[in-house]
């Protein structure tokens, strides 16, 4: 019984592992690929840990995979924001089927103001 | 607050010591029980009960942003899986209700979790986030669901 | 079976083939961003990876491994990301 427990949730894992690193390939622009990517491979990852602490059924790994869930859960997040950040100032595209884009429009009115200040300087 | 919550933990370990076994399911078992003693010592006093209604809060938060995160990536994973894309991306201007530095930390870490969403950008002033949306139907949708799903929620937990 | 033979024979080819993608992506990725995407990607795969390892070899001293990967994993995407932005600014 627990061992067919342990082979559905890593199997469940790796399938959700696989489909993440399948958006990264597959996905036509830069910000759906950040999207599918960081929480696909974390509930991947959780699955896989569960399986883990189901096989060893210990208190020091129980705590371990907690531990590694937590760093996981709070890390990358922050990673995520700095590298979209990032990229839309450096000027990534959108995709060309995008509805609308708020940032820019309040960019350009930004950049305006200032050299409008600026020239009134 | 801080002061029930010292005494649940100081409970839980006396519970874990006269027992004498080392394991989760003894922690959360002391833990509950210690919960709902407390309560029923404090429940005539009016100004302590504040702990007992936000413990709750907390549990079903988790789980209905566990849940989210369930039903999110299964949204994702049909349209990584068939071939044609059916995704309707955009950058959404949002007013948040989040003052702190750590109340907007932890919602831009909330909405960074579920998947089609992610945070680009804050206003200078801190007022607004700029989120880009995968499947952007309706952009005042999107916005109240936001704010009343999640938004409300963590605040109610963290003030 | 047992449950390390249907690891390492079912669960772990799954994961290699997923490392595949991230490399093709790695290779492929038109600017450098969507490179720094996959590199993040491939260490928190590798987290899987050194997870299944410790179960195949009945060894949970493996899973310290994969704690400190996890804690590191976000820094190279931090250090990349503000190698770029800086570089944008100066030019």
């Amino acid at each position: 019984m627990n061992d067919i427990l342990i082979m559905i949730l890593s199997t469940l894992g790796a399938i959700f592992i696989l489909i993440a690193s399948f958006g990264v390939f597959k996905m036509p622009d830069f910000y759906s690929r950040l999207s599918v990517t960081i929480k696909a491979a974390t509930l991947g990852i959780g699955c896989i840990l569960i399986a883990a602490v189901l096989y060893f059924s210990d208190f020091s790994v129980t705590t371990k995979a907690i531990a590694i869930m937590f760093f996981l859960l709070i890390t990358s997040p922050v990673a995520g924001f700095l590298i979209s950040k990032v990229a839309y100032m450096t000027g990534t595209k959108l995709w060309k089927h995008s509805l609308m884009d708020e940032l820019k429009d309040d960019l350009e009115k930004e950049s305006n103001k200032q050299s409008k200040t600026e020239k009134e300087n | 607050m801080l002061q029930n919550f010292l005494l649940n933990i100081l409970l839980t370990f006396v519970w874990v010591a006269l027992t004498g076994q080392l394991d989760y399911a003894n922690f959360l078992f002391g833990y509950t029980m210690g919960f709902f003693i407390l309560w029923m010592v404090n429940r005539s006093i009016r100004a302590n009960t504040e702990y007992f209604y936000r413990v709750p809060k907390i549990f079903a938060f988790i789980f209905l942003f566990f849940y989210d995160l369930l039903k999110a990536n299964f949204e994702v994973m049909k349209d990584v899986v068939t071939p044609n894309y059916n995704m309707k991306p955009g950058i959404v201007k949002y007013e948040m209700d989040a003052k702190t530095d750590f109340e907007i930390t932890m919602l831009a870490n909330m909405i960074a979790l579920t998947p089609g969403t992610v945070v680009i950008d804050l206003s200078k002033d801190k007022k607004f986030m700029y989120i880009h949306v995968m499947y952007l139907t309706n952009k005042e949708e999107f916005k109240i669901t936001l704010s009343n799903r999640i938004e409300r929620k963590l605040l109610e937990i963290l003030r | 079976m047992t449950v390390e033979d249907y690891i390492a024979y079912v669960v772990m080819p799954i994961i290699c083939l997923a490392v595949f993608f991230i490399i093709l992506r790695f290779i492929k990725g038109p600017q450098v961003v969507d490179r720094v995407v996959a590199l993040d990607l491939l260490i928190t795969v590798g987290v899987a990876f050194i997870t299944l390892f410790s179960i195949v070899v009945n060894n949970p001293m493996f899973l310290e491994e994969a704690m400190i990967m996890a804690l590191i994993a976000f820094l190279s995407t931090v250090a990349f990301s503000y190698y770029i932005f800086k570089r944008k600014r100066d030019e």
